[in-house]
């Protein structure tokens, strides 16, 4: 870890470079946060109005029952696995590189999480009932339907934002305290609460590390468990292109990419504005683009396999289905999905790419664009031409769920851009970790 | 309390209810005219009236449900409809709950605008204006236009005429099948429109008749027609159709031959000689005059000018000469061209020839459309109108200035009529002109009678207290007639004090004619009952006129206008008759089978003219004819004669309520005027406009793209199936559960798409009992329509003549139904009848369900119909009181479908519970069964194996849709049979 002068920065140096971060921020900060509650607030009217006048106002319709609120769902589920991935496969692979860029994948992932978590509320026809899904003892003997998939993703997603939380704020505990101990006023005390008391002693220092493996170990199966259970949404589903035993991993390995790609159109501004050069350095990037391109290989596999049975099942539905997506309304979505997911990440395979800041951006965004078209790509046109030709039909976007769809962006950013100036997002443990322990005099 | 005082208060309570609805107080009368033995509320009494939607004179049974109808069925004695209706039956509850019905009595103001007055005042208006006439002996400026009423409301019309020595009143209907019986009386010498028995006939032969949709008596035609052409023990009839336009007729036949338009009179001649060539004609029949009229047509000419082959021609010739008996009907636009009588003539002809007239052709059992004022007489009273020789016109539910062409001038004549009174309860074209209105009752709140043909005379009581403040037109009639005669009650001309005493007294004669050995009060009340009474009238012998009586023509319709234009067809609409039924959202909301386009008109273009034109579907086209212009959206066609333009009557209203107001153009308004009414005489030119008006059309496409969802077999191979008596192998898919099993029932359906003729019926039926909201045009044309059952066409082959296939698709109820494992609350169920429910009350609204429905039937509510605070708000005042108050109306963001009319289910058991007795086959009737003119719908218990729906589930040409998914449905479908012999 070095900075632009090839000097490694010390204790000191990650001290100050990190706790500099949560210095009183400029009035750009403040103008990009006034952009971004604007649009969520934009977003918030929308949500009203459709609950208030009804599912109508989003462009739904049959056979389109779902749209762009599954898609935008299915996606920051996807993007909400980058950080667990970083952060616990990767601590647990004792991939060292991971340390300056997992602090902010992980608060990426719950605030993803967060965001996604809505759309199952924006979703439903009677939101306000939404909380039946739950399994919980009531006067009315109800209990929710253990074989939909649905209820399978409440469990699946509350144990994932809830796991993720935790080992978010088991992480942030020694930093806290770093702050705490850097700041002053009333500032301090709020640390110092948060910090809930950690002292660095040696004892407290191997229950946390005991208990950040563990949270390490349970969170790992759940980056892969989470997207398969939210695939089976479709893949137990008898629509054609949605039954598909594909699907988990097919989902997974699109999330873990999307999330990549997520994490690397934050760090990037990150690092160039708060010059943290000497934290995340083209290494990181050079990494992360190498995860990108390999992600992007293995869907292009999927997709190919997606493409191969449905023609080779024979398969009447699954073909036209198919072909229905690649030649008709919506073909120009289908082609741009494969441009972005599995044309535009190969210019990775070149080093320069990987390091080249703006390139990499750019591949980074067009990947996110890609993913959620995706996801479109599954569940509007799939629905749209499915068994029983009568109904079929071609959904058009209204007002309400387009501004649903951005203001879950703007919420999104909002929860992160907050986190910044108030929590470090880098880690300064384990960053210094990462250097050599300062010398000290020798005692003679 | 006694109990007549309970039933008083039980019916004025619901007259206040209906109150509520518009601030007056309606008249109180006693609703339960046959007082029940007891009334108990939630359960509903049953009233026999007949149909007033168009004069087949159908008879109804209106539900009752603490005092208000909530559905109509099918009377199951009335011969006429044998329990069935049609889709505007079904939709007549609207007329009657229709919000923009007019509340109360109304006059015109010295601003021309209409403000409401009391009864007592505008009777007084009224009877001032008459009294002067008449005392001055000018009774003959006096007039009555009623629609045709050929029961005791026409004679007291006539007779109060006569007493005023007013003029003979006009009964007007704009479609009067005046050609029919104008040709009969040229051939045979007799006056009228015979009763065509279709169901003793082999072959039917039609030109033109549109008799599944509108002719004559569309749901007695269209049980006739199953009971002839429905695949039965290895045998069906053949349906030979010949019209320019694929109707919803043209598309039931085995054969459908397009013509040029106005050439069916060439081709009935054409094919009449082909019979005498070949000596095919009956033993007996006058072959010299035969020969006179068909030996001057040359065949290869007739082949050129009407596109038909002769070989075609001869085919139909002798199909249609062997049958024994056969049937030859004309109708839709044939009866209408400028040769409409000569086509009827040709057709008579071609029955004499055949041997069918006395057989399948009956003269006798007489339609009473001939009752009907023929146009010329209209037209006649036009010019009288328009010298200022009328100062007082009475009109009674008619509505001439929707239905007449502009160019007949009736509009300028009738502003030469100083008073115009309506008695019609709507607000039409013609009423919005009329200086006094009298709301008549609606006919569910009348007393009165109507007699559809010869020997059946269909009785009408209120089968309710009146919504609004209306009086019946009997009742004003002879209130008015006493005041204006200055005779007491009681004596004179008008001694009853209402219509119901004329009426009663006048079915003493009638209870005379029918039932001589009968008290009269058992009588009545047993007619009362039954709906009416009938009986079978002898076949009256008829002879053919030798000839020369009339001329030969033999030569095609004559059509006015650019002679490089498209042959204008103007047809009757299945859904809105001649424009009455437009008023009511069902309607507008029920697609027209054959397009399936909702809530609009449109002009029907050949896809050649399209593509010249570079006329897309929904552009909007001007009209242009000699007589004028409109502007419709086209859709294009493929089956169309490429000559031709078609343009459905109905639409275009510039008065008539909220839903008919302003949609589409009235094609009628591109017509002549003159002494006749010629739906097919003027040829237009199309131009684009440039601008675009979409077409709500509910079907995505025609096309099954090789998913057989609605499947056919030959006749040979129906005849093989049959033989066989092989129950089909059932495609087994593998489970991992066991099978479900059903204690006592399984609920389960079959449809025969061999019967099924697309009709639309059951559409609304199920609406009507179902509380299905109505969600306008926007929302049908993106797919939101709420319709529980929906009638799909299919077609087959070539898209210029193709195979088409009517299939009714609705919740299929399955056995391993995808909808309910994905369900996360147990909203959508299985119950251990085999029934796929739905609770509404638990729905979240996550639309999983419907996802995975591959038949797509289940309704989401995308917006709140169900409250009245909601602008989608579907139920505006008083139409709540006709919801069924046995099913839920479902609120905003849940999902609904068919239940298989549960609450009936429950009804039925409820019933046989009480008599410690299993629910017997044909207890319960789903809404969608009971209405079915062609019976092609059957419901019951699938465990029974003797009950009806279980024998036809075993048919060998059953099959399940998409049945290879393995969600074995609880709903057979029977394949179509076709006709294996060549397509004309």
């Amino acid at each position: 870890m070095t900075d632009s002068a090839g000097r490694q920065p010390t204790y000191a140096d990650v001290n100050r470079d990190v706790i500099r971060t949560l210095e009183p921020p400029s009035p750009a900060y403040f103008g990009w946060m006034a952009v971004v509650a604007l649009i969520l607030t934009a977003g918030i009217l929308a949500w009203t109005w459709q609950i208030y006048a009804g599912m109508g106002a989003a462009g739904k319709r049959t056979p389109q029952m779902w749209a762009m609120y599954i898609t935008t769902f299915v996606f920051w589920i996807g993007i909400g696995h980058a950080g667990t991935l970083i952060s616990a496969i990767l601590y647990l692979f004792r991939a060292r590189w991971r340390t300056s860029i997992y602090r902010g994948a992980e608060a990426m992932t719950v605030f993803a999480v967060l965001t996604a978590g809505l759309f199952p509320l924006i979703h439903a026809g009677r939101m306000w009932f939404a909380y039946w899904l739950l399994p919980y003892p009531n006067q009315r003997y109800l209990w929710p339907n253990f074989r939909s998939p649905l209820v399978w993703d409440v469990f699946a997603i509350s144990t994932y934002l809830t796991i993720s939380v935790v080992f978010f704020c088991v992480g942030l505990l020694p930093d806290i305290a770093a702050i705490r101990d850097a700041s002053t006023g009333w500032r301090k005390k709020i640390y110092g609460m948060l910090s809930l008391g950690w002292e660095g002693t040696d004892r407290q220092w191997r229950h946390y590390r005991r208990a950040y493996g563990l949270f390490a170990a349970l969170a790992t199966p759940l980056v892969l468990s989470v997207h398969s259970v939210v695939s089976w949404d479709f893949a137990m589903a008898l629509v054609p292109g949605w039954h598909s035993t594909l699907f988990a991993p097919f989902f997974v390995d699109g999330a873990i990419f999307s999330g990549f790609a997520m994490v690397l159109v934050l760090i990037i501004p990150m690092r160039h504005f708060w010059n943290l050069y000497a934290y995340i350095t083209d290494k990181h990037l050079d990494a992360m683009g190498k995860l990108i391109l390999v992600t992007s290989l293995v869907l292009s596999y999927f997709y190919l396999c997606e493409a191969f049975t449905a023609w080779y099942s024979g398969d009447h539905f699954e073909r036209a289905s198919l072909f229905w997506k690649a030649t008709k309304s919506y073909a120009w979505a289908f082609w741009l999905q494969y441009f972005c997911n599995s044309l535009v990440p190969l210019v990775l395979f070149w080093r320069r790419a990987r390091t080249h800041t703006p390139t990499l951006y750019v591949v980074s965004i067009l990947v996110l664009i890609g993913m959620w078209f995706e996801r479109f790509n599954i569940i509007v046109p799939g629905l749209g031409h499915d068994f029983y030709p009568y109904t079929w039909g071609i959904y058009w976007p209204t007002l309400t769920d387009t501004m649903i769809v951005i203001g879950s962006f703007a919420w999104f950013f909002i929860l992160f851009l907050g986190f910044i100036k108030v929590m470090p997002s880098v880690s300064i443990v384990e960053v210094k970790e990462t250097l050599p322990h300062p010398v000290k005099e020798a005692h003679h | 309390m006694k109990r007549r005082d309970f039933l008083k208060i039980v019916g004025s309570s619901a007259g206040a209810v209906a109150a509520a609805g518009c601030g007056q107080a309606p008249e109180r009368i006693l609703p339960y005219v046959i007082p029940p033995d007891n009334l108990i509320p939630g359960v509903a009494s049953w009233y026999s009236s007949v149909c007033r939607e168009c004069p087949a004179g159908c008879g109804v049974i209106a539900r009752n449900r603490e005092g208000r109808v909530v559905k109509l069925e099918g009377n199951p004695d009335h011969p006429v409809n044998q329990g069935a209706l049609c889709i505007r039956g079904q939709a007549a509850l609207q007329g009657l709950y229709n919000p923009d019905r007019l509340r109360g009595p109304m006059r015109q103001d010295a601003s021309g605008a209409l403000k409401p007055v009391k009864w007592e005042e505008a009777e007084k208006l009224l009877v001032e204006r008459l009294t002067g006439l008449v005392k001055q002996g000018k009774g003959k400026r006096i007039v009555v236009m009623s629609q045709l009423e050929s029961g005791n409301l026409g004679r007291l019309i006539e007779s109060w005429a006569q007493a005023l020595g007013a003029r003979r009143p006009i009964f007007y209907e704009p479609f009067n099948y005046e050609a029919i019986h104008h040709a009969s009386r040229l051939v045979f010498g007799r006056d009228a429109i015979p009763h065509y028995a279709l169901e003793e006939a082999n072959v039917i032969l039609s030109f033109g008749a549109d008799f599944l949709e509108s002719w004559l008596s569309p749901v007695e035609h269209a049980r006739a027609f199953t009971r002839m052409h429905a695949f039965k023990h290895g045998k069906a009839g053949t349906f030979i159709h010949v019209e320019p336009r694929l109707s919803l007729t043209a598309a039931n036949a085995d054969e459908w031959v397009r013509n040029a338009p106005g050439t069916e009179e060439l081709l009935a001649l054409a094919i009449l000689k082909v019979i005498l060539n070949e000596g095919l004609q009956a033993p007996g029949v006058d072959v010299a005059l035969l020969r006179n009229v068909a030996m001057p047509v040359d065949l290869e000419a007739a082949a050129g000018q009407s596109g038909v082959s002769v070989e075609t021609i001869k085919h139909i010739a002798r199909t249609f000469a062997k049958a024994k008996p056969g049937i030859a009907v004309g109708g839709g636009v044939a009866v209408t061209s400028t040769v409409a009588v000569e086509t009827q003539r040709a057709i008579h002809l071609l029955n004499y020839a055949a041997g069918n007239v006395g057989r399948t052709v009956r003269f006798g059992p007489d339609s009473a459309f001939v009752k009907a004022t023929p146009h010329a007489i209209v037209g006649l009273l036009t010019q009288l109108m328009a010298q200022g020789e009328i100062d007082v016109l009475l009109l009674i539910h008619a509505n001439p200035l929707f239905a007449l062409p502009p160019k007949w001038g009736f509009a300028e004549a009738l502003k030469k009529v100083p008073l115009l009174v309506s008695f019609s309860n709507q607000p039409d074209e013609t009423t919005e002109q009329a200086h006094l209105i009298l709301p008549d009752l609606h006919s569910l709140e009348s007393w009165g009678d109507f007699s559809p043909r010869e020997g059946v005379v269909g009785l009408m009581q209120p089968t309710m207290a009146p919504v609004f403040d209306s009086r019946a037109v009997g009742d004003v009639l002879l209130s008015v007639g006493r005041q204006v005669l200055g005779s007491p009650a009681g004596k004179g001309p008008f001694r009853w004090e209402t219509f119901a005493e004329y009426l009663k007294e006048q079915w003493r004669g009638i209870a005379r004619e029918y039932a001589s050995s009968m008290l009269f009060d058992q009588f009545w009340e047993e007619a009362l009952r039954r709906g009416g009474v009938w009986k079978d009238v002898a076949t009256a012998p008829v002879q053919a006129r030798s000839a020369p009586v009339f001329p030969i023509q033999g030569k095609p319709a004559s059509v006015e206008g650019d002679p490089q234009g498209l042959t204008l067809l103007v047809y009757p609409s299945q859904r809105f008759y001649d424009g009455r039924g437009a008023n009511k959202p069902w309607l507008q909301e029920a697609p027209d089978t054959m397009t399936q386009v909702t809530w609009d008109s449109w002009i029907e273009v050949p896809a050649e003219v399209a593509k010249k034109l570079g006329i897309r579907q929904g552009d909007l086209v001007k009209v242009t004819s000699p007589h004028g212009a409109i502007e419709l959206p086209a859709y294009v066609s493929e089956s169309l004669h490429p000559g031709a333009v078609a343009i459905p009557i109905g639409q275009g209203h510039t008065a008539y309520g909220r839903y008919a107001k302003d949609r589409g153009a009235n094609p009628l308004t591109l017509l002549p005027g003159g002494a006749g009414l010629s739906f097919l005489s003027v040829k237009v030119t199309l131009t684009k406009t440039g601008g675009r008006r979409p077409l709500a059309i509910a079907q995505a496409t025609h096309d099954q793209d090789d998913r057989e969802i609605a499947q056919h077999v030959g006749l040979g191979a129906a005849r093989e199936l049959e033989l066989r008596g092989a129950v089909p192998e059932k495609a087994s898919h593998p489970s991992m559960y066991p099978d479900l099993k059903y204690p006592e029932y399984r609920w389960g359906m079959a449809v025969d798409l061999d019967a099924c003729t697309g009709c639309q019926a059951c559409v609304i039926a199920c609406k009507a009992e179902n509380n299905v909201p109505v969600v306008g045009k926007e929302q049908v044309a993106y797919g939101r329509d709420m319709h529980w059952l929906r009638l799909e066409r299919w077609q087959e082959g070539k898209p210029e003549h193709p195979e088409n296939l009517f299939l009714p698709m609705f919740c299929q109820h399955c056995e391993i139904a995808p909808c309910e494992p994905v369900c996360p609350v147990f909203a959508a169920y299985h119950t251990e009848e085999g029934l796929n429910a739905q609770i509404y009350n638990r729905c979240v609204g996550t639309r999983y369900c419907n996802n995975n429905c591959p038949y797509k039937v289940r309704r989401f509510n995308w917006w709140d119909y169900s409250s009245p605070a909601s602008s989608s708000y579907a139920f505006p005042d008083p139409l709540p009181l006709q919801l069924n108050p046995d099913v839920t109306v479902r609120q905003l963001g849940v999902m609904e479908k068919c239940t298989m009319c549960v609450q009936r289910i429950v009804a039925g058991k409820d019933a046989a519970r009480d008599e410690k007795r299993p629910v017997r086959d044909g207890e319960v009737q789903t809404a969608c069964q009971q209405t079915c003119p062609t019976q092609a719908i059957a419901f019951g218990n699938l465990k029974d194996p003797s009950s009806r729906v279980a024998k036809l589930s075993r048919s060998p040409r059953g099959y399940h849709v998409l049945g290879e998914l393995g969600t074995r449905p609880a709903v057979t479908y029977l394949k179509k049979v076709t006709r294996e012999h060549g397509k004309a």
